[in-house]
């Protein structure tokens, strides 16, 4: 368990696997060892009327992590994270009658997982609803818990196989908390953001 | 005669409550009819001490009276019946009262009758008569006392030779109290397994209960007046036990340590101890059955170990052969754990077990541990239960997901350590115990100089386990002290230096020799430069791997270099694991001078002589040290 740093790789008119192809053959070329495949899925589920104020709840698994259910209700003004066993899922089915989850938004990155020394890497397509819609890159490093400590040493060596599309300062999410103690809820913030934004953008091409 | 007395009846006001509900609403009786109070308040009057006399005297009237009373009883309603008593007592006092009437009216003529006093006759009272009569009395009240007493004695006997002829159902209720029964249609059965304290073994340990056979209670008569009858008939008892033939006789897992073909150590793990042989069919239920619960015990045991010995994958693969598991805990170091289970030959075992008598109770307490740890395990699951989850994951597993474990961790939980393999690595702990304990026990007999001392932990775990050794020099103690402490773990050593290096090293014992030969050299270099500021000396040098001189076969020789308080004498000391202690002295300026062609002035002198050795055995000291500390001196006054 690390700091993780979840970022975008610009497709730029390429195909999503060729994307990954060729992020694959840069990464191995580092001297990376894949390490089996990974998933974080994402789906969301509103509440119905009756209940009021509308809620929602955003239920992710991650394949790092996989007794557990995250998941992450927002009232409107405040974000409530929550991280459960694998009965959640359960639980989320026997309320359908309140929280009516919307198929078409069911977002999910998977891909190959590479481990490089200290750091793991995952390069994960994107789709929303079964549709292509971008490429995820994350990057963790595992001796470190505080972001701030870390950040300038990741942001080095995800230029060293992403080039000139890595940003200067960290991910919005993390700016805030650089100085506190990393955890597996704050990667699932992540990718939460990442999520909602593939969602409103307009599809791509496959 | 006819007087009329006036009788008021009243009604209570109140109505008597018959019964108060639930609600607390009261249900009352109904009111009395003005006839039914006045009877009874009638029956209340008591009429008795008049009539007793009156009926004496006049039996055949009260006679007529009740018969004509039951006469007319079909004619009178049954409410007025209680009221016919009343008259006829009523009558009764009456014709009493007129009696006396007539008797005082001619008593008061005095012609015919004269009322006199009755003298009443003094009783005469005769001391020795009393006495006797009380002294009868006694006596009949004693022999009451002794009858009762005698019966009582004599029912208790009864009882006493009764308890010896065992009742069944006492004995059955004695056997519900330690075991499990149950009644399937005429027959009892009992279960014996450990499936209840959390036991999978699938074998059944059922068996049955029976009444015994009625030759036996004849045999040993109830009424037998012998004593001696009792203890013949202490053996039988009312119930029998038959237990399946493949849970009789006596079983125990016997744990081998072999080196070589040639035993080191030998466990026998026999639940019961030395319990008498299960052979004998006239064994109490009660030994029979624990006899029988122990031998399910060490199958289920043997099974398990075996179950595993066949699934693990070990390097040097285990051996299951016929009622033996082998295990090799070191090279060249077997662990022979097998089951021993016998009906008949109880001779032959007890000889072997004398001659095994050198076992080790830690290893068979372990084994029995280790099992009994697995039942409590499958019946005991750890708080809080989930209600909806399901039973069974360990509480990390189930804390897990809430706590966001990773991969890494989930994986690390799902390992857990089989009977085997725990028992093997204390078997090698054991193992590493005793050669460490050798090891240190041989160069402290070796090694004189510094004294080498070991002090084991007494606490310990069956895998883990501390020495801490001190090496020091007899009366520098407070001047050196070299301390080394050495976890023994199950196949490998640790150990903590003086500076704080930590050291691992296999299980062949040669590496701890070699490791505190090394510590023995140092300790003396540093005790030499210790011992050199207490004197004054100055301390020019020191190397602890010294790379001139011959190549040792182990470490490095170390060394040091001390100077005299005024400069003129220098000590050098090499110290090798090897050859030992060398000490050479060097003195500058040299007392006398010789100019040469080299060396025209005597200035040069003062840049240091030759190093002369010292045969420090020929000196005088106890120690090392001793002489060093003697050395010194001699040189620091010769100046």
């Amino acid at each position: 368990m690390g700091v993780t740093v979840l970022q975008q790789f610009p497709t730029e008119n390429r195909t999503g696997p060729s994307t990954i192809e060729l992020l694959s053959k840069r990464i191995s070329a580092l001297g990376a060892l894949q390490q089996g495949q990974f998933l974080v899925d994402c789906e969301t589920f509103t509440s119905c009327a009756a209940l009021g104020h509308q809620r929602t709840v955003h239920v992710l698994h991650n394949s790092e992590q996989p007794a557990t259910v995250f998941s992450i209700l927002e009232t409107g003004q405040k974000t409530i994270p929550l991280a459960t066993d694998g009965l959640f899922d359960l639980l989320m089915m026997k309320m359908s009658g309140f929280y009516s989850s919307k198929k078409q938004t069911k977002a999910e990155s998977k891909g190959p997982r590479y481990e490089i020394g200290d750091f793991c890497v995952k390069l994960g397509t994107v789709t929303v609803s079964q549709n292509f819609r971008g490429v995820l890159v994350e990057v963790e490093y595992r001796p470190c818990v505080v972001p701030a400590m870390c950040w300038e040493l990741m942001r080095e060596f995800l230029q060293g196989f992403l080039g000139s599309s890595v940003p200067a300062t960290p991910p919005p999410y993390l700016q805030n908390r650089m100085q506190e103690l990393y955890t597996p809820i704050d990667t699932i913030h992540q990718y939460l953001e990442q999520f909602t934004i593939f969602r409103k953008a307009p599809g791509l091409r496959p | 005669m006819s007087y009329s007395v006036n009788i008021s009846v009243e009604a209570p006001i109140e109505n008597q409550i018959q019964e108060i509900t639930y609600d607390g609403t009261e249900i009352y009786q109904p009111p009395l009819t003005l006839s039914e109070s006045l009877t009874k308040y009638a029956q209340k009057i008591d009429f008795s001490k008049t009539s007793d006399i009156d009926f004496k005297k006049e039996p055949g009237e009260a006679i007529e009276d009740n018969k004509s009373d039951s006469d007319s009883k079909d004619a009178f309603q049954s409410s007025l019946w209680p009221w016919d008593s009343a008259r006829n007592k009523l009558r009764n006092a009456f014709q009493e009262v007129c009696v006396l009437a007539d008797v005082l009216a001619i008593a008061k003529d005095k012609r015919y009758m004269v009322l006199d006093p009755v003298q009443q006759e003094p009783i005469e009272t005769k001391p020795m008569v009393q006495i006797y009569a009380r002294k009868k009395a006694l006596a009949g009240a004693a022999s009451v006392l002794l009858t009762g007493a005698e019966r009582l004695k004599t029912s208790q006997n009864e009882a006493a030779r009764n308890r010896t002829v065992p009742d069944f159902h006492i004995e059955l209720l004695r056997l519900r109290q330690n075991w499990r029964l149950k009644k399937v249609s005429n027959t009892i059965i009992g279960d014996l397994s450990y499936r209840t304290a959390g036991s999978k073994y699938t074998q059944t340990g059922t068996f049955e209960v029976t009444k015994a056979e009625d030759d036996d209670k004849t045999n040993s008569p109830p009424s037998s007046p012998i004593p001696g009858g009792a203890t013949t008939a202490k053996t039988n008892s009312a119930l029998r036990v038959s237990i399946p033939s493949e849970l009789q006789g006596v079983a125990y897992i016997e744990v081998l340590c072999q080196k070589d073909q040639e035993d080191l150590c030998s466990v026998n793990v026999n639940l019961l101890g030395s319990g008498p042989p299960a052979s004998n069919p006239d064994m109490h239920w009660q030994q029979k059955l624990e006899a029988a619960q122990n031998v399910l015990f060490c199958k289920e045991l043997f099974n398990q170990l075996a179950k595993e010995a066949v699934q693990l994958q070990a390097p040097i693969p285990h051996m299951v052969v016929g009622n033996q598991i082998m295990a090799t805990v070191f090279p060249g170091i077997q662990l022979i754990i097998g089951l021993c289970h016998s009906t008949v030959g109880d001779k032959k075992q007890q000889n072997n077990n004398s001659s095994k008598t050198d076992h080790d109770h830690v290893l068979e307490h372990s084994l029995h541990q280790l099992l009994r740890e697995v039942h409590h395990k499958n019946t005991h699951h750890p708080f809080p239960h989930p209600a909806t989850g399901p039973l069974g994951p360990s509480k990390k597993r189930m804390l897990a997901g809430p706590m966001a474990a990773d991969r890494y961790e989930l994986l690390e939980m799902t390992k857990s350590e089989t009977l085997l393999e725990q028992i093997i690595k204390q078997a090698q702990h054991f193992f590493m115990r005793l050669r460490t304990e050798y090891v240190l026990d041989t160069i402290a007999k070796e090694v004189k100089d510094p004294l080498i001392s070991s002090h084991w932990n007494t606490l310990n775990s069956p895998t883990q386990s501390c020495v801490k050794i001190n090496i020091s020099t007899h009366g520098y103690d407070a001047l050196c002290r070299t301390p080394l402490v050495i976890h023994v773990g199950e196949k490998s050593l640790k150990c903590i230096c003086r500076d704080g290096k930590v050291m691992h090293m296999s299980y062949e014992p040669q590496e701890l020799r070699d490791l505190i030969f090394c510590h023995i050299n140092q300790h003396q270099i540093l005790a030499v430069q210790a011992l050199a500021k207490t004197m004054g000396w100055q301390f020019l040098a020191n190397s602890n791997h010294l790379g001139t001189g011959a190549v040792e076969p182990l470490g490095n020789a170390s060394s040091c270099l001390l100077a005299s308080p005024t400069g003129d004498r220098i000590i050098a000391v090499r110290c090798e694991p090897q050859t030992g202690i060398q000490v050479c002295v060097a003195h500058s300026p040299r007392s006398d001078f010789f100019p040469s062609r080299l060396v025209t002035e005597r200035k040069w002198e003062h840049l240091g002589g030759q190093f002369r050795d010292v045969r420090l055995e020929k000196m005088e000291g106890r120690n090392f040290l001793h002489k060093m500390e003697l050395l010194m001196a001699s040189l620091t006054s010769s100046s």
